[in-house]
């Protein structure tokens, strides 16, 4: 049992991968950590965290030498990239496990449905892994032929050639055949047995959990296909015809081998960054403008407050009506009004008079125009208003 | 002071980064007035020309880092594929005209495809078109054929005078190991 908290530990990696990753490297050489090369990691690094690697579980005891525990070196392999090649016949192997539950599946289709669903399970975990160990090999004999063709080492033509033809014979050959789906022994071709097997069931079969079970087996099948067809074309593309590329060799590739391997840690060439304004930029003459009005000195603009004591005026209908009603009859009820406005201490407004106006829709008036041509004026502070002169009698009065 | 014929367009097109090519007349203006632009670009921006037989430009500390690594993961990867289908990549860059179509089958079967994807100039056909036409384009490393062909001018020996020198350092790094 761990007594650390999970997040302490991966801290911990956190915080010495630099040792983590020195005792990776020596166990992907050596095979193991001699614990003399343990001190001398640890030692150039300047730290004793001998005990919290082995308290953590991420260092075993193998008689007196240590090894990385299998989880940390695959996660270490994997973060890194850096995987081992692996053999041809540690991927066969997975030909025999699919086989052999594809085969059970379907013969124990009708029978227990929980191990059945287990069987489905199991079949579906071994595909992953496959396709992981293609993937992972792909990338690291992907890695291997391009130093190969960048041959920073200088290694001379003949052990080039040596070498190319190692990988080809021992691995770039033997995945060929596992990934080649017109091979009827190989991995692939048994996988689109299963895919077409787990397609017709995702739609035919009863029972709704197998049903689901095998449209997700259908789905990473489908998935699975695409991955492997990218590697197998990554493979006849790249990886077989390695000879026939090494053949040529170039400085410039070399260079461009190892940016591409690089890129974020090389600095590019010199590329000057474009100005934006250059003193000859068609904005100049607008940007300069701009920047000297911010100076140039402004007349205070100054906004007045509307007079706040100001009183509204507000119309008072029932005492103009009473006013208008005690003067009839009216000669000229425009002069009336004004007469009335003028009483009053403000000047005269439009509204003032528009609403004197409305006075003229009462029923008990009667009106009359004096003739049709005779006009006066009301000057108003903001207009002048022609207004006819109406004669206002009371309605019924003769 | 009398300054030399189309001094702004020439000072214009190389502050705006633009590679100017011995086919340019103002090439041959800035030829003839060699030291004088030297002076002057030393003088008014700190700022150094480089003048070949193919083409000037200026080279500065002000240098647009990301701009000039797409573009160098571009020739990266077209020389790797080039070479890798048997091509003289040398000859393809000096002589070939491109087709985009061309350029999107050797992105999308390359082996570094995962680098092309999480690129955002390279990622799809459009944005390398784009970046082609219009990052490449502007700066004269290109030169537009038509709508989508295209060839190399003389500016692409930065880029390979650069792969050169990265190999050549880590060639004379691993033998003083």
């Amino acid at each position: 049992m761990i007594k650390a908290e999970p997040k302490t530990i991966l801290y911990f990696i956190w915080n010495y991968f630099d040792i983590v990753r020195d005792l990776f490297d020596t166990q992907s050489k050596e095979g193991i950590i001699r614990k003399e090369l343990l001190e001398i990691i640890l030692e150039k690094n300047k730290k004793d965290i001998k005990s919290q690697l082995i308290e953590y579980k991420i260092l075993r005891n193998i008689n007196d030498d240590f090894e990385l525990r299998d989880v940390y070196y695959k996660l270490v392999e994997f973060i890194l990239l850096e995987f081992r090649p692996l053999l041809p016949e540690e991927i066969e192997k997975f030909k025999t496990s699919i086989s052999e539950l594809f085969r059970k599946i379907k013969e124990g289709i009708n029978e227990d449905k929980t191990i059945l669903l287990e069987r489905i399970r199991a079949l579906s975990s071994q595909i992953k892994e496959f396709t992981d160990s293609v993937e992972k090999n792909s990338i690291r004999l992907l890695n291997e032929t391009r130093e190969l063709k960048s041959n920073v080492n200088q290694i001379d033509y003949r052990e080039k050639i040596q070498k190319a033809s190692f990988w080809i014979q021992y691995y770039i050959n033997p995945l060929n055949a596992i990934l080649d789906v017109n091979h009827s022994e190989s991995i692939s071709n048994k996988l689109l047995d299963v895919s077409e097997f787990a397609n017709q069931k995702r739609l035919s079969i009863a029972d709704e959990a197998i049903r689901n079970s095998f449209e997700q087996l259908y789905s990473q099948l489908v998935q699975s296909g695409d991955d492997l067809l990218r590697q197998s074309k990554l493979l006849t593309n790249e990886l077989l015809p390695l000879i026939e590329r090494i053949k040529t060799e170039s400085l410039i590739l070399t260079g461009w081998i190892e940016f591409l391997r690089s890129y974020n840690k090389v600095s590019p060439p010199n590329l000057l960054k474009a100005r934006k304004d250059s003193p000859y930029s068609t904005r100049t003459y607008l940007n300069t403008k701009e920047y000297f009005e911010q100076f140039i000195a402004q007349v205070e603009a100054v906004i007045e407050p509307d007079d706040e004591n100001q009183e509204r005026w507000v119309f008072n209908r029932t005492l103009f009506r009473q006013r208008l009603s005690d003067s009839l009859p009216v000669e000229n009820f425009f002069d009336w009004c004004t007469s009335q406005l003028k009483t009053d201490k403000d000047e005269i407004s439009n509204e003032k008079v528009f609403a004197l106006t409305s006075l003229l829709f009462d029923e008990d008036l009667e009106i009359d125009t004096a003739s049709e041509d005779s006009t006066m004026l009301i000057i108003t502070k903001t207009s002048k208003l022609t207004v006819p002169k109406l004669i206002l009698k009371k309605n019924g009065v003769s | 002071m009398e300054y030399p014929e189309s001094h702004k367009e020439i000072v214009e097109e190389l502050l705006g980064g633009r590679f100017i090519l011995s086919r340019e007349s103002h090439y041959v203006t800035i030829k003839e007035n060699e030291d004088f632009y030297n002076l002057f670009f030393k003088a008014s921006f700190n700022h150094e020309l480089q003048i070949t037989n193919e083409f000037v430009r200026v080279i500065s500390d002000e240098t647009d880092e990301n701009l000039s690594r797409d573009i160098s993961i571009f020739f990266a990867i077209l020389c790797y594929e080039l070479d890798k289908h048997g091509k003289n990549f040398l000859d393809a860059l000096q002589y070939s005209e491109f087709s985009i179509e061309e350029v999107d089958n050797l992105f999308e079967e390359t082996s570094w495809v995962d680098l092309v994807h999480s690129n955002k100039h390279l990622k799809d056909s459009d944005a390398r078109k784009r970046f082609i036409f219009s990052s490449m384009g502007k700066r004269n490393i290109i030169e537009k054929i038509a709508d989508d062909r295209f060839a190399f001018t003389a500016a692409y020996k930065v880029f390979i005078e650069y792969a050169h020198d990265l190999a050549q350092n880590s060639l004379d790094k691993n033998t003083t190991r």
